[in-house]
């Protein structure tokens, strides 16, 4: 039974996530803060950690940073902020493994929860979601100047495709829904607009697909969204 | 404190003379009379003079202080403006702890309950997601109005279409009429400098209420033109239509007018809107008859 560390400050969400997350089939460890949280994983890591970002005291993002250059590679999935995209873009940039926006559906952080550890711990060097570089074949991702590459030649992309492609390719495998998609990319939860993630997907298409009308990186899954089925490594 | 030295700016030269009179009465000045001589004219002309200067001095006064007292007012807006938005980051981030134990507590809840319990659980699942849904839109529109945004040329042509086409699938669409007319001669609607997506949503928004305000049987109509470097992008239909007393606050966050309680909504659409058009330096307007309809205008500068 995979061992979880949920770190959340606010007793009301671990009263009642961590009874969910054993019922789902994990053994749940509860940290109050960022300081009990470092000491339990020293005492034994888990197999994965839930970290909310804002706490008291010893902050997420500094669990994070200091687990990190400890060398540390348990698989970690930040609760964060919705709308505050520079925060996401921090934390993945620092070396979590995925994250989710509160107010979440319990049942998604099961699902991350799983999808993140079947993606299992890389031997070494930077996960997917925290590595600068990201390739699939002919196509690399280059994460901190937001650039796109394929065969060394750069694609044009507006930055929403570029966020869109990167977050399809940290997720490769996952078939994401139109509207998880929304919310992590362009920090929506209008209804209306499902629309608009098909309209970027079709622009990704034709920039990063050898043929956009049988594409074979973004691929649909009919009746539950896209997902990218290339091969990821970072690079 | 301005205005008290420029009046006593503009008594100088009074002064001045008051007190040359006095001297030269008192015997301090050269007692000899000055025999200078002017005619008419020259007495109008500088009767004139001194009336224009003291006009343009009134003048003057009048604009600085009307200046100062603009200054201030956007300084007030814009203050207004930040607090709102500190206030809905705060509201936001302090219902969302509360929010997510709330799920994490009906998800137990629906993991245990008796059946016979069923609908209360989902009562409360449903609402909260509602909650949820509210906090994230209205923590949106703040973010729109200060973040920076994306601005290439957008093709609104085929934006308005795209969005008609998801309109027609949207549940009651079929029993309303959509009609869309788009100039394609002389030539089409000219690129809009901005953000694609937060434009969809809008035009996506506007439809949405347009369809959900009408009854079945009922016309909506999607236009745009261009003029005097503008894009004016309407939609119009002949729904229950807004009293005119309400029409101001239809722009208002979470303001439901008291006839469409029974449409569901958050209030949430048109503020959005508004948000995501004047983001893009553009302005919006809306016209609505009760019985008639309404129609929703949004200028977008080219």
């Amino acid at each position: 039974m995979p061992r979880i560390l949920l770190v959340d400050d606010e007793a009301a969400i671990t009263d009642n996530l961590a009874p969910f997350l054993q019922r789902s089939g994990f053994e749940v460890v509860v940290a109050g803060d960022g300081d009990a949280a470092l000491a339990r994983v020293a005492a034994g890591p888990p197999d994965l950690v839930v970290l909310d970002v804002l706490m008291p005291g010893r902050d997420g993002r500094s669990v994070l940073r200091e687990l990190r250059q400890g060398g540390s590679t348990v698989p970690i999935i930040l609760l964060t902020q919705v709308g505050e995209s520079l925060e996401r873009a921090m934390a993945l940039e620092e070396g979590a493994d995925d994250y989710l926006n509160k107010p979440f559906d319990p049942h998604e952080l099961v699902a991350r929860i799983r999808a993140v550890l079947r993606r299992g711990t890389p031997p070494a060097g930077p996960s997917l979601t925290g590595a600068h570089r990201l390739r699939s074949g002919s196509l690399v991702l280059d994460r901190t100047s937001q650039r796109v590459l394929r065969d060394g030649a750069e694609l044009v992309l507006t930055p929403r495709a570029t966020t869109l492609l990167a977050y399809l390719m940290t997720h490769a495998g996952e078939t994401v829904s139109r509207e998880r998609l929304l919310e992590e990319v362009w920090g929506w939860s209008f209804h209306t607009s499902t629309r608009t993630v098909d309209t970027r997907v079709a622009e990704l298409r034709r920039a990063v697909e050898a043929e956009p009308g049988d594409p074979q990186l973004v691929v649909t899954v009919p009746g539950e969204g896209y997902r990218f089925a290339g091969p990821v490594e970072a690079a | 404190m301005r205005r008290v030295l420029l009046a006593v700016a503009a008594l100088l030269p009074l002064a001045a003379g008051v007190v040359l009179a006095v001297l030269g009465r008192a015997g301090r000045l050269p007692g000899e009379r000055l025999f200078l001589s002017a005619l008419p004219g020259d007495w109008a002309l500088a009767a004139g003079a001194a009336l224009s200067l003291l006009a343009v001095v009134a003048l003057g006064t009048a604009g600085l202080r009307d200046r100062t007292w603009r200054r201030r007012l956007a300084d007030r807006v814009a203050e207004a403006g930040q607090d709102r938005r500190l206030l809905l980051s705060r509201l936001d981030h302090e219902l969302k702890n509360p929010l997510t134990a709330m799920r994490a507590a009906t998800a137990n809840l629906a993991a245990v309950a008796d059946p016979a319990q069923d609908a209360a659980v989902g009562t409360i699942e449903e609402q909260v997601l509602r909650l949820s849904r509210l906090t994230t839109d209205l923590r949106k529109i703040a973010d729109i109005e200060s973040a920076r945004i994306d601005r290439r040329p957008v093709d609104l042509t085929d934006l308005i279409e795209e969005m008609v086409d998801v309109a027609r699938d949207l549940p009651g669409a079929a029993e309303r009429e959509i009609s869309v007319d788009l100039p394609r001669a002389p030539w089409p609607l000219p690129p809009v400098p901005g953000d694609a997506d937060l434009l969809s949503l809008a035009v996506a928004n506007l439809l949405d209420n347009a369809l959900k305000y009408t009854p079945p049987g009922g016309r909506v109509e999607v236009r745009a033109r261009e003029a005097a470097g503008e894009v004016l992008v309407e939609v119009a239909d002949t729904g229950q239509g807004i009293p005119p007393d309400e029409l101001p606050q239809v722009w208002e966050e979470m303001y439901r007018s008291p006839s469409a309680r029974a449409v569901p909504g958050s209030g949430l659409g048109l503020p959005l809107v508004r948000a995501v058009v004047e983001r893009h330096g553009g302005h919006v307007h809306a016209d609505s008859r009760v019985g008639s309809g309404t129609l929703v205008r949004l200028a977008l500068p080219v």
